[in-house]
């Protein structure tokens, strides 16, 4: 089993933690069109008010991200990093039926790559807009083929980090050590 | 009194039946003690057991759910436990083995998809953070992964391109300064020649 300190402590980012959380949110904005309007009305539901008081100040921690156009230099507050989380997985557990649609291979396989298809073209065009285009990371994300694999490995972790236990799951996944 | 506690999903569906602990004081609508519990898949056969099989099922479902979500696909559950979980050996998925404690009995397996496991693990997540279940579960908490681990979720072969390729390029360098011909000494220059002395 891994190892580690902690885990229920609040956790400090790598930059590679931060890069996949906002890549995590920016999936939930590419599943559900009024995502971002949804991740400030979470926000004030989950009584986070005091560390995101408004819609910009929330943006400006997604900014940590190295693979935005705009980054910020630094490290997330270890609060904030966990109240980011925590939006995550309640988003992730509202939108779990759409996760559960993506993942699912008992539909025909038309169907499957036509959600797929959908989901990619909105990730992408979300993407252009925001991210670097120079990094790899971000032609790695955009590439229809090479793509793939990740894309899917984000929605898996949005709907394994859904529900009652996934913030644990999640926010440890956030802390694995980059190689 | 016994307790039923129900948990569904859209593929599966968890009851757990238990009575309270009344010996450490426990009272009510509480389980304290798992009697018998029924996992039912829609299409599959029915899983049921007692409380250890459950609890199997949680410590090799969970941390299996946990390296997944870092991308490392890799199975849990060794001979001795009555479950194992391993990534489908046949192209996505997840194969979910369980052993019969009944000898001659061959072991179960059911092939599931991305889908229907997150829904087990949601199920299971359900369960064992339901404040009506009042048993030491004796499940590790989620961790970050050690480097190593993190590293199986690169293929050995591509790993090993960098070093394998930094090691070829090294030794040909080294091959080809062997081949280079080595300069030849300079000839010494000659011996300086005292001028002849001016006839007078």
């Amino acid at each position: 089993m891994p190892v580690s300190s902690a885990a229920s402590a609040p956790a400090r980012l790598t930059r590679r933690g931060l890069e996949r959380l906002d890549l995590l949110l920016l999936c939930v904005e590419a599943l559900d069109l009024n995502g971002g309007e949804a991740m400030v009305w979470m926000s004030e539901q989950m009584g986070f008010t005091g560390l995101f008081p408004n819609r910009v100040e929330l943006w400006k921690r997604r900014c940590y991200n190295p693979l935005r156009r705009t980054t910020r230099r630094g490290a997330l507050d270890p609060a904030e990093t966990d109240a980011l989380i925590r939006i995550l997985c309640a988003l992730a557990d509202r939108l779990y039926p759409m996760l559960r649609a993506l993942l699912a291979t008992a539909e025909p396989e038309e169907i499957r790559l036509q959600r797929w298809a959908l989901f990619q073209s909105r990730l992408s065009e979300l993407a252009r807009e925001r991210m670097n285009p120079r990094r790899v990371g971000v032609q790695t994300l955009l590439d229809p083929e090479r793509g793939a694999p990740l894309r899917r490995q984000l929605v898996q972790a949005l709907a394994f980090g859904s529900g009652t236990g996934g913030f644990e799951r999640l926010r440890a996944s956030l802390c694995d050590p980059a190689v | 009194m016994k307790t039923t506690l129900r948990y569904d999903q859209l593929s599966c569906h968890l009851q757990v039946e238990g009575l309270p602990d009344v010996s450490i004081g426990q009272v009510g609508e509480v389980v304290g003690i798992i009697t018998a519990w029924t996992l039912q898949w829609s299409g599959r056969p029915a899983l049921e057991g007692r409380k250890e099989h459950l609890l199997a099922l949680m410590q090799v479902v969970l941390p299996y759910a946990r390296h997944l979500i870092s991308g490392v696909a890799r199975p849990f559950g060794d001979d001795p436990q009555p479950v194992r979980i391993a990534p489908a050996a046949e192209g996505p998925g997840h194969r979910l083995q369980l052993r019969s404690s009944q000898p001659d009995t061959p072991p179960l397996e059911l092939a599931l998809d991305d889908a229907e496991l997150s829904d087990l693990v949601r199920l299971l997540d359900q369960l064992r953070l339901d404040p009506r279940l009042q048993l030491a579960l004796d499940l590790p908490e989620p961790q970050p992964l050690r480097p190593r681990e993190v590293l199986q979720r690169v293929p050995r072969r591509q790993r090993l391109v960098a070093p394998v390729g930094g090691a070829l390029v090294v030794a040909l360098v080294a091959g080809l300064s062997w081949l280079w011909p080595t300069p030849k000494p300079l000839p010494s220059p000659p011996a300086a020649t005292t001028p002849a002395a001016p006839a007078p």
